[in-house]
């Protein structure tokens, strides 16, 4: 009976970013929620996906929890352990990194992404990580998945600094500057959303369980296209929230 | 030829206002002893440079070492901000050149390569890029592709006067074996005009010689060989020891205010002697030993 599953909003996402890759494809990813997508996705449908970090590191397979990418204990078991130029060089740069999963400190209504910093560049301004590898994923990989919480100051219609560019103001902006790809989905904790065809702006493609096309709207500080025919998010299956909890991540360690 | 060297030699051949690479990435393999002797000499007006930004360079930073910083960003991961860069960006008492990891990367590799500029197909559209168009015009350029017109970034090479960077052996020559991913560190050395090698373990030539795949830093660009334990502390090196999180806690919540960092430098930094000497303050031999890796695990 899967319609008394319990899962948790984290368990969603995770599943929803699960659902958006293919067998065979190369993965960029940081830290957390899209290490255990990836994991699921490579346990389920996917069983030949490649998982990359920036740093050098190819299929790892850790058994506690780091502190970050230059942790060892996310380096344990993995098939490559080389460097900047190899990963982010001859896989990303060369074309070869389908997707690539990217968060931030808010991202906008197309989809460019700030880790820079919050303020006034040119006057008082708070400034955090930057770049690392984010602003190389969002250029060069095929398409990205933005995760991210779906609080209203995270969820602009510009951001302040665009470190990573989706679509930049829309329409053919993106192509105009140069850039393959862009962001293909954005995943909350509320909903799922995609980009129009044609302007590039943010539309909604369903809502989670248990949440309102409201408080979706509410928590957002831009008006995203409301398609007239809003499905309902996919619940994980049983099997979904089984493996997550029992084989990926039984210390909570990515949920943390 | 031997290069081996004290830690106070090797950094008394850097030069104030000189353009320095650094080894680490955010809380692993960063040159935090060298780091400490540079403040204590006294030197000024450093250029650091790095893809991400670690914990040395905010050691430098946050001990006056450092005019300008060019990085791709950086952190001390889930432990905290990189607090003394950051000050310095907010407070415009550093000049930060920030690129993303790539940019950084490709800009070493065409420093390693000796080639004129190097076409990237990231930046392009950023913020990042304006930012670097109005503070560093002079790395950034536009070129037509000469076989298919199309319009290409392009970035200037970087070469650093002095590489330093941490491994986890070496011969006195040089040679030095990085264990793990090498993230920038190979391109920095072959960039740098010169390259200090600080090790944890001094091996002989014989023992290079029997496995020369795994030399990634060659000896006949090495200028200074400096073997000391524990180097990296609080930072992890992969295969030789953990981090030490209790410090690099304490680092964080001293390095939130130009007060509490400069007692944490009076105590760590101004307050030892030499290296030594600091690891007897940070614990001695007995605490150290509990970081020791699993050589299955690599930590």
């Amino acid at each position: 009976m899967t319609a008394d599953l319990e899962y948790t909003p984290f368990e969603l996402m995770a599943v929803a970013g699960a659902r958006e890759l293919k067998d065979g494809e190369v993965v960029a990813v940081g830290l957390g929620l899209p290490v255990v997508a990836s994991f699921l996705a490579k346990c389920t449908h996917a069983p030949n996906i490649t998982i990359m970090f920036e740093l050098g590191v190819v299929d790892p397979e850790p058994i506690h929890q780091g502190v970050g990418l230059a942790d060892p204990r996310v380096w344990y078991r993995a098939k490559i352990l080389s460097s900047f130029v190899d990963m982010l060089g001859t896989v990303l740069h060369r074309g070869r990194v389908d997707v690539g999963f990217l968060g931030g400190l808010e991202t906008d209504a197309y989809g460019n992404l700030n880790t820079t910093l919050i303020g006034d560049p040119k006057g008082k301004f708070r400034h955090f990580v930057g770049s690392g590898g984010a602003n190389d994923i969002a250029s060069c990989a095929q398409r990205t998945i933005i995760i991210i919480r779906h609080e209203a100051r995270k969820l602009n219609e510009a951001v302040s600094f665009v470190t990573s560019p989706g679509y930049l103001r829309g329409g053919s902006e993106r192509e105009a500057a140069g850039l393959r790809g862009g962001p293909s989905r954005v995943i909350t904790d509320k909903a799922i959303l995609g980009f129009d065809p044609e302007n590039k702006r943010m539309r909604l493609i369903s809502i989670h369980p248990g949440t309102t096309l409201e408080d979706v709207l509410a928590n957002l500080s831009f008006q995203p296209i409301v398609p007239d025919d809003l499905p309902t998010t996919e619940p994980p299956t049983a099997e979904q929230v089984r493996l997550i909890r029992h084989e990926i991540d039984p210390e909570g360690m990515y949920a943390g | 030829m031997t290069k081996l060297s004290t830690l106070a030699e090797a950094v008394a051949s850097i030069s104030d206002g000189a353009h320095v690479a650094l080894s680490g990435f955010a809380i692993t393999r960063c040159t935090m002893a060298f780091a400490a002797e540079v403040i204590r000499q006294g030197i000024k007006g450093l250029t650091v440079s790095q893809c991400v930004g670690a914990m040395d360079a905010d050691l430098l930073a946050g001990g006056g070492a450092v005019e300008r910083i060019i990085y791709g960003g950086g952190s001390l991961d889930r432990f905290g901000r990189l607090n003394c860069v950051n000050r310095g960006i907010e407070g415009r008492t550093l000049i930060a050149e920030e690129y993303s990891s790539l940019s950084m990367a490709f800009r070493y590799m065409a420093g390693a390569l000796g080639l004129p500029f190097i076409p990237i197909r990231s930046l392009r559209g950023s913020d990042i890029l304006k930012r670097l168009q109005e503070i560093a015009p002079s790395e950034i350029a536009y070129v037509d592709d000469p076989f298919t017109g199309d319009d290409w970034l392009v970035l200037k090479p970087l070469v650093p006067d002095v590489a330093v960077v941490q491994v986890q052996a070496a011969d006195e020559e040089g040679n030095a074996w990085i264990l793990g991913p090498r993230w920038d560190n190979e391109e920095q050395v072959k960039a740098s005009s010169q390259a200090i090698v600080i090790t944890e373990r001094l091996v002989s030539v014989e023992t290079i010689r029997r496995e020369p795949e795994r030399t990634t830093i060659p000896g006949f660009r090495v200028s200074h060989v400096v073997h000391l334990p524990f180097a990296a502390h609080p930072t992890s090196v992969y295969q030789a020891y953990d981090y030490d999180a209790d410090h690099i806690r304490r680092y964080v919540a001293a390095s939130k205010t130009p007060e509490g960092f400069q007692e944490y430098l009076d105590k760590y930094v101004y307050g030892v002697q030499d290296h030594w000497a600091y690891l007897d303050l940070v614990g001695g031999t007995k605490y150290l030993t509990g970081l020791a890796a699993d050589p299955v695990l690599g930590y």
